[in-house]
């Protein structure tokens, strides 16, 4: 029988399997090289481990606790206790964890050098399909975190492989985060990308930086595919060797009789500023039906943009300016790594001095644990979510944008084309 | 073993947290409010939806069933009764969060084509078949594998966790 040509993500599936294919759509038994949780749902996690009578886990070492959702467990917050509790399991059982102010989970696997080119990450998120930057493939698993965690293994689909190939460069005052709205816009209504892995590639690739990349690949199952991955390029294999630690990793590579469900190309220098109306994340306009709307509230952080190159393009708008005086802004960076790096660069300074407001690493106003939103509020953010709720007021309106156009809006206190800036002139000048 | 139930037949596009329930409505999202959930079962696509599903009934849904879905979804279905949904298509986290919680979810193409809310069909996760029960018709989907039917036959993960940890002497 001819051997069907492998996709990146089958032969990660495969190895992962202990087996030299595997097909598409197929439910097979994976041994994965990490399983990694959250905060806010370890309670519920612990009991069900408790009620299974768990007295230890299989493989600790393979288990990566972070404290991301709930950083600021203040004074009245039951969080505090999830991090005790967390902690003191991570030492009792010998697991990986990292406390409150470390960072999101989806930047501590790659910093800490757990995602490397072919490791198979059990998750409790989506999103943190951006450790898809250095070639690992992530599988959100929800609740079943307590099963890998306790027997090192669980079943899963074989993802519909499924190409994406990236051409030109972004124009000025355009992100990639433009894009990420673009494919959400384009595909979220439809079934073209379910059960798929979106395998990124062409010569656009290698004009983005991996924190682009990883912006990208954070917001990718919003369009609707299980999870996604990026070429292991020689910028994502040395990043990869500065973190790995020694530890091993296998770069694997498509056939060239690789067979995709489906195949799609996008034009990097085709694309403008796009903002994402609420409720929904397919309702998304060019950012000039929605300019003028003035806003109550911007934030820039989270999974898809708490990254260097988000908090310069921030910096870059609002170096020796200051955002408009109704408006509170909030950045959070994407880890403490980030976080003092911003510093170092001196983004931090230039951010706070235009009056905003610098959050511990986590989650944070993501999913409105802080700058919770009151009725009738308008909120431009790089959050991944916008329904009705989520950060706070059932009737407050949450819009979603690039980093450059939130800091932009900041600006003006109200949702603007950041096209035409002079601050991007001046960088580019 | 074979679920057998009263169809009840949605469009495509049904999203979980805006269709199937309406996720920004639930008022405590840290635990199940089973009675609200039940309340907002389907009712964005059929008012009188939750007084009419009952017990042993099967879901029967077009393309991109259950995107963007919190488990809330799951539990509405499965504690108003049903106890399949069979698919056009959907996406795997779906079909995590509706095991996990009891309620196998199966993507099956060409089920929109034999099945109609009133019908009756019979589902076979073992071997792959949905059959409508008047008419004979059936077709073919990817069988569950042994470890999901383990799962769906005790009643979801944490049985299921607590069955696999006493035999592996964990």
């Amino acid at each position: 029988m001819r051997r069907m040509g492998q996709s990146v993500v089958q032969k990660i599936i495969a190895r992962a399997a202990g087996r030299e294919t595997v097909e598409p759509g197929e439910y097979v038994t994976v041994t994965p090289d990490y399983t990694c949780c959250q905060d806010i749902s370890w309670p519920a996690r612990k009991r069900i481990m408790e009620q299974a009578g768990v007295t230890r886990l299989a493989h600790p070492e393979k288990l990566v606790l972070v404290v991301d959702h709930t950083t600021a467990a203040g004074m009245g917050s039951p969080y505090h206790r999830n991090h005790g509790e967390m902690r003191d399991f991570a030492e009792k059982h010998g697991a990986n964890y990292f406390g409150p102010g470390s960072g999101l989970r989806h930047q501590v696997l790659v910093e800490q050098g757990f995602a490397r080119p072919g490791t198979l990450v059990f998750s409790d998120e989506p999103n943190i399909a951006s450790i898809g930057v250095v070639g690992a493939l992530n599988i959100a698993i929800s609740t079943e975190v307590v099963v890998t965690s306790v027997l090192n293994e669980n079943w899963m689909v074989v993802p519909r492989p499924i190409r994406f190939t990236l051409t030109g460069r972004l124009a000025e005052g355009v992100h990639i985060r433009d894009l990420a709205q673009a494919i959400i816009r384009d595909y979220a209504e439809t079934d073209l990308l379910s059960q798929g892995c979106i395998e990124y590639d062409g010569e656009g690739v290698a004009g983005l930086s991996l924190d682009e990349r990883q912006t990208l690949l954070a917001c990718t199952y919003h369009a609707g595919p299980d999870t996604a991955l990026m070429p292991v390029d020689e910028a994502a294999l040395a990043y990869t060797r500065s973190r790995a630690d020694g530890r091993p990793f296998e770069v694997f590579e498509a056939d060239a009789d690789a067979e995709y469900a489906y195949e799609a190309s996008f034009d990097l220098g085709a694309l403008e500023p796009l903002v994402t109306v609420p409720p929904e994340l397919h309702t998304v306009s060019p950012v000039g039906e929605v300019a003028g709307l003035r806003i109550d509230q911007a934030a820039i952080g989270t999974c898809a943009n708490g990254r260097m190159d988000d908090l310069r393009a921030a910096a870059s708008i609002l170096r020796g300016r200051r955002i408009a005086r109704h408006v509170t802004f909030y950045v959070t960076p994407g880890s403490r790594e980030i976080y003092a790096q911003a510093g170092r660069e001196g983004l931090l300074s230039i951010l706070a001095e235009a009056g905003a407001t610098i959050l511990a690493p986590g989650c944070t106003t993501c999913w409105g644990y802080e700058g919770v939103l009151n009725d009738g509020e308008v909120s431009i953010s790089t959050h991944q979510m916008n329904y009705h709720g989520r950060n706070g007021s059932r009737l407050a309106r949450a819009y979603l944008a690039s980093p450059i156009t939130v800091a932009a809006s900041a600006l003006a206190g109200a949702i603007v084309d950041p096209r035409g800036d002079p601050a991007l002139r001046r960088d580019a000048a | 073993m074979t679920i057998s139930g009263r169809v009840w037949a949605f469009g495509d596009n049904v999203s979980a947290d805006n269709g199937i329930i309406q996720y920004s409505q639930v008022p405590d999202l840290g635990s199940f409010d089973i009675p609200a959930l039940k309340a907002m079962l389907f009712v964005l696509l059929d008012p009188d939806f939750p007084q009419k599903v009952g017990e042993g009934d099967i879901v029967v849904a077009g393309r991109n069933f259950g995107h963007h879905s919190h488990p809330h979804a799951c539990v509405a279905m499965r504690e108003s009764g049903i106890r399949a949904c069979v698919v056009e298509s959907t996406d795997s986290a779906f079909i995590r969060k509706g095991l996990n919680n009891g309620l196998p979810i199966v993507p099956c193409p060409g089920i929109m084509q034999i099945a109609g809310t009133g019908d009756r069909l019979e589902v076979d996760l073992v071997s792959g078949v949905a059959r409508n029960s008047k008419t004979g018709e059936e077709r073919r989907f990817r069988p569950y594998a042994e470890s999901m039917l383990q799962v769906w036959r005790l009643g979801g993960l944490a049985p299921a966790l607590k069955e696999r940890v006493s035999a592996a002497g964990l």
